[in-house]
């Protein structure tokens, strides 16, 4: 296991070393220039030059990015080209807030998604299945943009109430924090649970097909004890796997929850970050996105042998 | 005026059309007095029975990238920040210098030496006193190319700045300057105190506290989120401001903040999308006001590109364009068509539109205009730039008009950061234009229509004749007759065509019916909110 994860580790430095030079060439691999952006349209060459020899843009590639990436390496994300402010609290001062939504979005879909997909895999063909079919359809095929949208507006016409719109943390208020996440928290979560709700129910069918069940169920085991001692156990192992991958595509779909509700997180900053061109700000939160999802599938990889001790980590 | 709800206050109605020269009139003789009093107002007009206190909620669907008014150039951080740094002049409404941190002026005959006096009893929101020494340093650090703030280009003429006494500046050009009061707004920079920058940190200390003299303090800036400001108990100005605090919140999507409206999250807001606008004309509680801009909308004929080197395709192309039809459609009638000059500055600044050459349709004349210079089935490709939502629906109703003249219009769309390095290489073809001015000719005209070096000429006009007269009007410090210079250069601008002013797109808020007394400055910048008041 020591071994393991140590290898694990340095495969994930050299991934993360790669994916260091993919996120700095990306960024500057956006169309339009960063200093006539920054300095309007009438800009002054002079003024140009000068900023871009305060910026380092006068620079070759590689020097640019080793100044940066030597930096990174003593903990030093930069400074924002645009407001002026350090990278690294500011990305993780939005990371927490994106973290947030993204682990109560989890525990939302596993929660709605996980109980639907059983249902639905018991009852196969039967009205139960049927019905949560019609659900998991809608909320695969409903863009978030759109759910977010229908959903702000019809509280607000049927309640007369929207989210207030300065966010407040947890330690503010957590009254507050929750009212703000509400919404968005729910267009995301429909989507993944319509999603959880989906891969369960097709693991629960075909576990329900396998010889070993037919077996039981000839001897006379019920249902129940069946599904609790031996099915559950069996898609444990993928159910983990699409949470990783769910865990991902929430980070991906934060950037329109968080801009569509006014939320500080880390997609809104990478949006911003983009429209300003304001690369040490793009590269430190894209960074931070893709450290993100690989201590996800770590920590998913960890997972498999304490949850199966055939699972050997070696 | 075509859509929506018409205007209430009769400064309002300011817009100058030809054919609302006879309502004007009228109007100037029912309530002129009180309408041109406001205007002379810094910052718009004072409530005699406003009241004081409390929190206005202010939604904003542009974020300010920073609040450093000496190096950062995006208009978000300037509509903001010239509620907290002030300059010696303010650019009023109908484009006039007016003293603000000022409080007059001699220019020598010459025009070389301006001898400016300075208000008494202006603190900085750090307590101390402001002094001339305060105002030398401020433009000094402002107009030092080291610097680098994107402001020094404007202030280039400036040979040196003096503080004569505790209360006087001698500003030195080395070319006379007659726009040099409006270069002395609050665009860039603003009056800081002596030394602001010797801190390491100064300029992002910008985003945490305010040193300026204007009516709000920085209370917060937390960038994706919200900026608030606090009234300055030490203005200057007797009984000003009238709010206890705005809170600023960033809103990136109009349907949220169209939802926060309609809700009374959000007390104010200005909305650019006509679909937005018409979303909340009619919701009980909230009420829609227009007001002038010194925005324009613009269809630019780069010479570089063949054939629109040659003037008679560009006049055939102006002959072909229905201006009115591209405003209704674009910006669904919240706009006003314009000649060479913006509305809000018409009046004090513009040729009359009846003097200007090819502003009407005239499709046989531009065909043959066509045919003598042997372009009689032109293709042409205009760029439109991604995120303009109002370029869309203009360039297919213009691909209408020139299939008349039998022009084949194509129409490609570019990513903003494209469109900038094209047009700053001068390379931008055939385009439409989006842009806006300080509210004086010499800045509007002078950068973009002058011939190089000393001009940008981004359009490859190279008008000797032109070209001529802008500096002229630049020399110029005589109010009248730089108004007649100014117009014959438009004269010019219209008979040659380097660009097509098409519309300027009305600044359209939306408040609460419990904020009062709240105007719209024609730049788009916020000054307006050091007037509003919140009804009990």
């Amino acid at each position: 296991m020591g071994g393991y994860l140590a290898r694990r580790l340095a495969a994930s430095a050299v991934t993360a070393f790669v994916a260091s030079i993919a996120v700095f060439l990306i960024v500057r691999a956006v169309p339009g220039d960063v200093v006539a952006q920054m300095l309007g349209q009438v800009s002054d060459p002079q003024a140009a030059a000068s900023l871009r020899g305060f910026l380092g843009l006068d620079q070759p590639v590689w020097i640019q990015y080793g100044r940066w990436i030597s930096a990174v390496f003593s903990g030093d994300l930069g400074t924002s080209w645009t407001g002026g402010r350090p990278v690294g609290p500011a990305v993780f001062d939005a990371f927490l807030v994106t973290l947030e939504i993204g682990l109560l979005t989890l525990a939302l879909a596993t929660i709605v998604g996980v109980p639907l997909g059983i249902v639905s895999g018991i009852y196969e063909g039967r009205w139960p299945d049927n019905l949560i079919q019609i659900f998991n359809l809608l909320g695969l095929a409903a863009p978030v943009f759109w759910t977010g949208l229908m959903l702000l507006v019809a509280v607000s016409s049927f309640a007369g109430w929207s989210p207030p719109l300065i966010y407040a943390s947890p330690a503010e208020s957590l009254w507050d924090n929750l009212s703000i996440l509400m919404l968005p928290i729910l267009s995301l979560g429909l989507l993944q649970a319509a999603a959880y709700s989906q891969f369960v129910r097709q693991n629960v069918v075909t576990s329900l097909n396998q010889d070993y069940v037919r077996t039981a169920r000839a001897k006379g085991v019920t249902i129940r004890i069946l599904f609790f001692t031996h099915i559950l156990k069996n898609i444990l192992i993928p159910l983990i796997t699409f949470m990783g991958l769910v865990l991902v595509q929430i980070l991906g779909g934060v950037v329109i929850v968080e801009t569509l509700f006014s939320i500080p997180g880390l997609g809104r900053l990478l949006i911003s970050a983009i429209e300003t061109r304001d690369y040490p700000m793009l590269q430190g939160a894209l960074l931070v996105v893709v450290v993100t999802a690989m201590a996800v599938n770590l920590i998913i990889d960890l997972l498999y042998s304490v949850i199966d001790p055939r699972v050997r980590l070696s | 005026m075509s859509v929506g709800v018409q205007p209430s206050h009769p400064r309002r109605r300011r817009w100058r059309g030809a054919a609302q020269a006879l309502a004007a009139a009228i109007a100037l003789t029912i309530a002129a007095l009180p309408a041109r009093a406001a205007t002379a107002d810094l910052y718009g007009p004072k409530a005699a029975d406003a009241v004081k206190g409390g929190t206005l909620t202010f939604g904003s669907l542009v974020e300010p990238p920073g609040l450093d008014p000496y190096h950062q150039a995006a208009d978000g951080r300037i509509r903001f920040t010239v509620l907290m740094y002030q300059g010696l002049f303010y650019e009023s409404e109908t484009g006039q210098a007016v003293p603000l941190l000022a409080t007059g002026y001699e220019v020598s005959p010459d025009g070389l030496v301006y001898t400016i006096k300075l208000r008494d009893g202006v603190k900085f929101h750090t307590g101390q006193p402001m002094t001339a020494k305060d105002v030398a340093y401020s433009y000094n650090y402002l107009r030092d190319p080291k610097n680098g703030s994107p402001g020094a280009g404007d202030l280039t003429l400036i040979q040196s700045i003096d503080a004569i006494d505790d209360a006087t500046v001698r500003i030195t050009l080395s070319k006379p300057n007659g726009a040099l009061p409006m270069t002395l707004g609050n665009k860039y920079g603003g009056v800081v105190p002596a030394g602001y920058f010797d801190a390491a940190d100064a300029k992002q200390a910008f985003n945490t506290k305010s040193v300026g003299t204007g009516p709000f303090k920085l209370a917060e800036f937390k960038p994706n989120s919200h900026l608030a400001l606090v009234k300055n108990d030490a203005y200057w100005e007797a009984g000003a401001p009238y709010l206890d605090r705005i809170n600023i919140l960033f809103i990136p999507n109009s349907a949220s903040m169209i939802v926060a409206l309609r809700n009374k999250r959000v007390d104010l807001a200005l909305l650019t999308r006509p679909q937005d606008i018409q979303q909340v004309v009619k919701a009980p509680g909230l009420v829609m006001e227009r007001w002038p801009s010194l925005n324009q909308k613009a269809l630019d004929l780069g010479s570089e590109l063949s054939p629109l080197g040659d003037p008679r395709v560009r006049q055939a192309i102006a002959l072909s364009i229905d201006k009115d039809e591209i405003m209704r459609a674009a910006v669904g009638g919240y706009g006003k068509v314009i000649g060479t000059m913006v509305p809000a500055m018409q009046d004090a600044w513009g040729a009359p539109l009846d003097q200007l050459a090819n502003q009407k349709v005239d499709i046989e004349k531009a065909k043959k205009l066509l045919a003598d210079a042997g372009h009689s089935d032109l293709k042409l490709t205009l760029t439109t730039i991604n995120g303009y939502d109002w370029m869309d629906p203009a360039a297919v109703t213009m691909k209408q008009q020139l299939a008349k003249a039998g022009i084949d219009l194509n129409i490609q769309r570019v990513d903003l950061g494209v469109w900038i390095k094209n047009f700053q290489s001068k390379q931008m073809g055939f385009t439409f234009n989006d842009w806006a001015t300080q509210p004086d000719p010499h800045l509007l005209y002078y950068r973009h229509f002058h011939k190089a070096p000393e001009g940008a000429d981004f359009r490859n006009w190279n008008n000797a004749e032109a070209s001529a007269l802008l500096d002229k009007g630049l020399g110029e410090t005589d109010q009248a007759k730089r108004k007649a210079i100014y117009v014959d250069f438009q004269k010019i601008l219209a008979e040659s065509v380097p660009t097509v002013m098409l519309f300027s797109a009305d600044h359209v808020s939306v408040r609460n019916e419990n904020v009062m007394n709240y105007t719209q400055h024609p730049t788009g910048w916020f000054f307006g909110l050091a007037r509003a008041y919140i009804k009990k």
